[in-house]
C-alpha cells in the first residue's frame, strides 16, 4: 500500500469501513482507551477534551467516554436529519465511535507523563513548564485532537453523503454543541 | 470510450450515422446519445456492476471493498449526473 493511500485511510477510513464494522472496531479501541486512560490518569472529559488527573476510577473513565460518544452521536444524528436527505443511524454511530480512536495514543502517552501536583499548580501555574513529559503530552494533544476532528468531519461527510460549505458549517456548529453538552452532562452527573 | 462531447466547443454530440457491418447499410439522421452513454466509463462500470449485483448496495460495497455509505454516495452522485443530463 502506498504512503498516500495509508495517509488517506488515516484521515478517512470510512470509505472502507462504516456501520457495524466501524462500531465494533471503534468500541474495542474506546474500551482500550478507557482501560489505558484509567491507569495513566488521562480523563477524556469532553468530546474533544483530555486532562491529566490525580486519580481516575474505571467507572469515571468509562462514564466520560460514554457521555462523549452519546453527545457526539446524538448531535451529529440531529445534524444529519437537518442537512441530509437520507442516512443510516448505524453509520453515524459506527463512524463517530471509530473517530475517537486517536485518543488511545494520548491515553498511552499518559503513562510516560509526570503530572505536576494540582496544589503546586494552583500556587504557581508556571510549574507545569518544569515537566518536559507534561509539555510533550500537551503538544502531542494538539495534532491528535486535530486528527480526531478530521475523522469526525469525514465520518459525518461519508455517513450523510454531503459536502461543501453546508457540511463544514453544520459540522463546526454540531461539534461545538456536542462539546458543550458533554461538558454539562459530565459536570452535572459526575 | 465513446466520445460524447465536442472536442472543439464542448457541446454534447449526437449520433449522425449508424452502419450495419453485415450488409453495409448506413442509417443517417440526428439521434440523441442514450443517457448512460453520457456518463464517464467509471460511472458506466458502476451502473453495470450495480445491475449485475441485483441493485444491492451491500454486495456492491463488498465487491468494491468500500463501505456501504461510500457506495451509496457514489450512486447518489451518478443519479444527480443522470438528472442533470435529462434536464
Amino acid at each position: 500500500m502506498k504512503s498516500k493511500e495509508i495517509f488517506s485511510l488515516m484521515i478517512n477510513p470510512f470509505t472502507r469501513i462504516a456501520g457495524w464494522h466501524a462500531l465494533g472496531l471503534g468500541l474495542v479501541i474506546v474500551v482500550l482507551t478507557g482501560i489505558t486512560g484509567t491507569f495513566s490518569h488521562v480523563a477524556f472529559d469532553g468530546v474533544i477534551d483530555m486532562h491529566l488527573t490525580q486519580e481516575l476510577t474505571f467507572g469515571h473513565s468509562f462514564e466520560f467516554l460514554a457521555i462523549d460518544i452519546v453527545s457526539l452521536v446524538l448531535v451529529m444524528t440531529i445534524t444529519g436529519f437537518i442537512i441530509s436527505k437520507g442516512f443510516r443511524f448505524i453509520d453515524i454511530l459506527g463512524t463517530m465511535t471509530l473517530a475517537k480512536a486517536p485518543y488511545l495514543i494520548l491515553a498511552i502517552a499518559g503513562y510516560f507523563t509526570a503530572s505536576p501536583d494540582i496544589n503546586e499548580i494552583m500556587k504557581n501555574p508556571f510549574i507545569v513548564f518544569q515537566s518536559v513529559s507534561f509539555i510533550i503530552l500537551t503538544l502531542l494533544s494538539v495534532p491528535i485532537t486535530i486528527w480526531a476532528i478530521i475523522l469526525m468531519f469525514n465520518a459525518l461527510k461519508t455517513s450523510c453523503g454531503i459536502k461543501g460549505g453546508k457540511l463544514a458549517i453544520a459540522f463546526i456548529i454540531a461539534l461545538l454543541i456536542s462539546e458543550v453538552i458533554s461538558k454539562i452532562v459530565i459536570y452535572k452527573l459526575i | 470510450m465513446l466520445p460524447t462531447y465536442c472536442p472543439s466547443c464542448q457541446t454534447q454530440l449526437k449520433v449522425k450515422c449508424l452502419k450495419c457491418e453485415s450488409c453495409q447499410t448506413e442509417v443517417s439522421g440526428l439521434y440523441d446519445l442514450p443517457t448512460l452513454a453520457l456518463l464517464s466509463s467509471e460511472d458506466q462500470q458502476f451502473v453495470l456492476r450495480f445491475v449485475i449485483n441485483s441493485g444491492s448496495l451491500k454486495e456492491m460495497a463488498s465487491e468494491l471493498k468500500l463501505s456501504y455509505p461510500t457506495v451509496r454516495n457514489m450512486l447518489n452522485e451518478i443519479i444527480n449526473k443522470i438528472k442533470t443530463h435529462e434536464k
